[in-house]
């Protein structure tokens, strides 16, 4: 496992040079790792993000609006920075600001469970993993996003690894927006997930799939639903995952909007 | 001076830079008759604006130290306090905001929300101060209003609404519908002093109504009858809007958008009415002090001007007749000569002349009393200082200060420099506490320090203009600190017992970081391995330790020192002794502590056009920047960073140069961060190069 090596391998330049001791810093990076990883929602539903979705794949996260995508999400690409992956985090109508309080927020949930105040250390290692761009909705382009995105790798000022796309309205015809991204997510091998709202009044279309994702059903390699059932909001892969027994009910925590597996 | 405390407003005027807020001070002026003749910023005139009163900011175009004026406006008394917009300027607008009971938020039609406006905003939240905001600029081409009200949503969180709609935007900008009256308002005459209301013209009724639907949906969020009269679809007067927007506003829970164009003389009239209707007098906002004979228990003060006097000095200027000290009275009066109080020193004074200042201007008046803002002529003092009745041991909270980031060396020319050079620095550190000066003993030189490049400049600038000094200065240091990353155990016996009385200490226990305090000492020592009356002598030796780090010697912060074992000597042990001992454990362990040199680093926000934003992006990333995002904004992109400051010095060329001049950045202190290891390594040489020279 990814975190075990990691151990070992920290441990293992422990032993064979005294002077490369292991700091606390870094002690804490892979119990936060180990931790995260535990946590890590696609783990529960058969293995780490990377291994989900092969590079150039897109995944899909659905939910009505106020349920949790953007937390989902943001867990997601937390994950890939400990694993000091990239995340270009594009957000279509959030202010910069608001869109980093969502990565503090969710750090600052999963951090408190460990304990430890050395979380600031890690919270600033993190910090260069990610970037975020935001558009306004009506300026969004897919030209636009390839020439931002243009400017950042030739001048080696950040190379993503991951794309997350938030805010992006399915509700219009975004076919051919999605292939020209795709293209763009092949060319860069770019791991693309997007939040995609769908609406109380529809109801779901054959196969339970929601109207906003059947049109471009074929483009999507994942697609997970965040479902509220009672007081409890269910994650319920309609695509491309499944869930094994150990974790067949994963619910996102409404309070720390944490993902927790509730079936053990 | 007139006492009915009903119809005051001290109102302070602030946004980012180049908003226009000097413009449209200098039009409420011309409006209230306090003046009788306009002058621009930078007009082609030359006179410059009434209130950048200094020399200096009338050449640049920008305000430096806030001046304070009052006027008169359908008889109510407005005392406005013009704030600088340069983040270097901050303590400016920090001190106003601390006594003003309300503020109007500039904000630029075309460049919208700026990151300045932000600062400015949670200043003003931190004393919570209601306002109101004026987007001005809406004759520019790019004005557009709404999207600044959406922004003021959207960015600083507020819940912005608007008093208005403008008539045309850019170059066809013409006038106002007020949405309240449901009329279009013009401003004819050559200088907009002519009010004409007509009927709203034909193309925007449509738009008016439903805006003012948004308006009265807001406003009746605060006002039961007004929810009532809207739901019973009944006529609601002027008056009862009024009276809901004005609850929501001196609760900070809404703000209402007016718009105009300084410049253009248009907006400004409605704006000062709704300074009167909208904002707070003295008596309707809380203020707290602090009783220093009851562990500082928080103490409320009334506007009552029978009471007992409490008031602050929130600001100090030296005049050619000795300092002018600026005052604001909370409770009671101040008047000729009463005497009264220094909280902090203790000192009796009896009050001499008391003015009412105008910019440079000044009126003589008998009295101060609650709610108002004067100055005192002759008195000593620093500025933060409480003034209190005889009798009364209160203290109005103290300000927020921020820590000096940026210091150069400076050298005076002659010897009549030298003189004038410490009679300038000696006002402006007791003018300015983020501007401190020193002198370094190794090198002998005079270092000043301050909150960036323009603060130092501006400063040197006035050295020269005011004090005739000449003065020259070296490059700009940044303020390094020292750290420790790491616990580590101490056990230092400090020994001298040969010859001559003997010292004996010894001093056991351990070193962490923390991020609490600069510096924490817990002793834990039991059984009295070292007697306590040495305890105290222990601390000071930690104490003395952190002014210089052994590593570099930069200061040393955010180390908690505990110690829990020791030993002594009945006749050896003294307070010199263990003080040494202390030092000795500090070094033994410092160096085990695994210390680390901190660099300020610097929230550097970018407003350029789109157009140049991959080569800005590279130019910051060059200066070791961490760019968090970049803001998508039509024209314009916003680049948010955080950048080194030791990286920042002469970035406005570069940026200039790069974007043709149409880019602008605004930066302020973040926080201290760990320099990385290349460069702790070149500062080391560095550090070893200039003990060689001393040496």
């Amino acid at each position: 496992m990814r975190n075990d090596s990691v151990q070992i391998s920290t441990s293992d330049a422990a032993w064979s040079s005294p002077a490369e001791v292991i700091f606390i810093k870094e002690k804490f990076f892979a119990m936060l790792k180990t931790d995260l990883t535990l946590r890590n929602p696609l783990r529960c539903l058969g293995g780490s993000s990377e291994e989900i979705l092969a590079p150039g794949q897109f995944g899909g996260i659905l939910a009505r609006a106020g349920v949790g995508k953007t937390a989902l999400m943001v867990q997601i690409a937390l994950n890939a920075m400990l694993n000091e992956r990239n995340v270009l985090h594009v957000s279509l109508n959030q202010p910069v600001n608001k869109a980093g309080l969502w990565y503090q927020d969710i750090f600052n949930h999963i951090a408190a469970g460990l304990g430890g105040s050395q979380s600031g250390q890690v919270w600033e290692s993190l910090l260069p993993h990610r970037f975020i761009m935001t558009f306004r909705t009506d300026s969004f382009s897919v030209p636009r996003l390839e020439e931002r995105l243009g400017d950042l790798i030739e001048q080696r000022i950040f190379v993503p690894r991951m794309l997350i796309v938030d805010g992006l309205s399915f509700d219009e015809p975004v076919r051919e927006m999605l292939s020209e991204l795709k293209k763009i997510a092949r060319l860069h091998g770019l791991h693309v997930w997007f939040s995609i709202r769908t609406h109380r009044h529809e109801d779901p279309g054959p196969g339970g799939v929601p109207k906003q994702l059947a049109d471009v059903d074929d483009l999507f390699a994942v697609a997970l639903q965040l479902m509220p059932v009672g007081e409890e909001i269910h994650v319920v892969p309609l695509k491309g995952v499944t869930l094994t027994p150990e974790h067949s009910r994963l619910v996102l925590d409404p309070t720390t909007m944490l993902v927790k597996n509730t079936a053990s | 001076m007139k006492k009915n405390i009903r119809n005051v407003r001290n109102l302070g005027i602030s946004a980012h830079i180049d908003s226009g807020k000097t413009t449209l001070t200098e039009r409420i002026l011309f409006y209230t008759k306090r003046i009788h003749a306009m002058h621009d910023v930078k007009g082609k005139d030359g006179v410059g604006a009434f209130m950048d009163s200094m020399e200096l900011e009338r050449e640049r175009g920008i305000t430096i130290a806030s001046a304070a004026t009052f006027c008169e406006w359908k008889g109510h008394e407005i005392n406005i306090i013009d704030t600088p917009g340069h983040v270097d300027f901050t303590i400016e607008v920090e001190r106003s905001l601390r006594v003003l009971d309300g503020a109007i938020l500039v904000l630029c039609a075309v460049g919208g929300v700026q990151s300045q406006s932000i600062t400015v905003d949670q200043q003003m939240r931190r004393y919570k101060v209601p306002c109101i905001a004026f987007v001005n600029k809406c004759d520019r081409s790019g004005a557009n209003p709404f999207r600044v009200v959406d922004q003021l949503k959207q960015k600083l969180g507020h819940q912005a609404v608007a008093m208005q709609l403008p008539i045309g935007l850019e170059s066809d900008f013409s006038g106002v519908v007020d949405l309240l009256e449901m009329k279009a308002v013009y401003f004819d005459g050559e200088k907009g002093e002519t009010i004409r209301v007509e009927e709203i013209p034909e193309g925007l009724q449509e738009l008016a109504a439903s805006k003012r639907v948004e308006l009265l949906d807001a406003a009746s969020m605060f006002s039961d009858e007004l929810m009532e009269a809207l739901l019973e679809e009944r006529e609601v007067g002027r008056e009862l809007v009024l009276a809901a927007l004005r609850t929501a506003v001196l609760t900070r829970s809404l703000t209402p958008v007016f718009m105009g164009s300084a410049y253009k003389n248009k907006g400004i009239q409605l704006l000062l009415d709704a300074v009167n209707d909208l904002l707070p007098c003295p008596s309707e906002v809380e203020n707290t002090a602090l009783d220093m004979d009851r562990d500082e228990a928080p103490v409320a003060l009334s506007a009552d001007p029978a009471a007992p006097l409490v008031a602050l000095a929130f600001k100090l200027e030296d005049r050619t007749y000795g300092q002018l000290t600026y005052l604001r009275v909370y409770q009671g009066a101040l008047g000729k000569g009463d005497t009264i109080v220094n909280v902090r020193t203790g000192r009796k004074i009896k009050v001499g002349r008391l003015v009412r200042m105008h910019a440079d201007q000044m009126e003589e008046i008998d009295a101060i009393p609650a709610g108002y803002i004067g100055a005192l002529f002759g008195v000593d003092c620093a500025s933060g200082d409480t003034f209190v009745a005889p009798g009364l041991s209160l203290t109005m909270t103290s300000m927020y200060v921020p820590r000096p980031v940026i210091s150069l060396a400076i050298h005076p020319k002659d010897h009549k420099a030298e003189i004038n050079m410490s009679k300038a620095l000696n006002r402006f550190t007791k003018e300015d506490p983020t501007f401190k000066t020193h002198v370094n003993p190794e090198t002998n030189e005079t270092i000043i320090s301050g909150m960036g490049e323009l603060h130092l400049e501006v400063y040197i600038e006035r050295m020269h203009r005011e004090y005739g000094a000449e003065v020259a200065a070296g490059a700009p240091r940044v303020a390094y600190r020292e750290t420790i990353t790491q616990r580590a155990e101490f056990d230092y016996l400090h020994k001298k017992q040969t010859g001559g009385s003997g010292q004996y200490g010894r001093v056991c226990g351990w070193m962490e970081p923390t991020a609490e305090a600069d510096f924490e000492f817990d002793n834990q020592v039991v059984g009295g391995s070292i007697p306590t009356q040495f305890i105290a002598a222990c601390e000071k030796g930690f104490r003395d330790c952190m002014a210089k780090g052994p590593k570099m010697e930069f200061p040393i912060t955010g180390v908690k020192v505990v110690i829990n074992d020791g030993a002594s000597h009945a006749v050896d042990s003294s307070d010199m002794a263990f003080q040494a001992a202390a030092r000795g454990a500090f070094q033994q362990g410092y160096f085990k502590a695994k210390p680390v040199i901190q660099e300020p680093v610097m929230k550097v926000v970018v407003e350029t056009p789109t157009a140049f934003q991959g080569p800005v992006m590279g130019s910051l990333n060059q200066r070791r920047g961490m760019i968090v995002g970049a803001q998508d904004e039509g024209a314009l992109c916003v680049i948010e960073c955080q950048v080194p400051l030791a990286e920042m010095f002469g970035y406005s060329t570069v940026l200039r140069s790069l974007t043709q001049g149409q880019a602008q950045f605004t930066m302020e202190f973040l926080a201290y961060k760990q320099v990385p290891h290349s460069i702790a390594e070149e500062l080391e040489k560095k550090a070893a190069e200039n003990k060689k020279k001393v040496a």
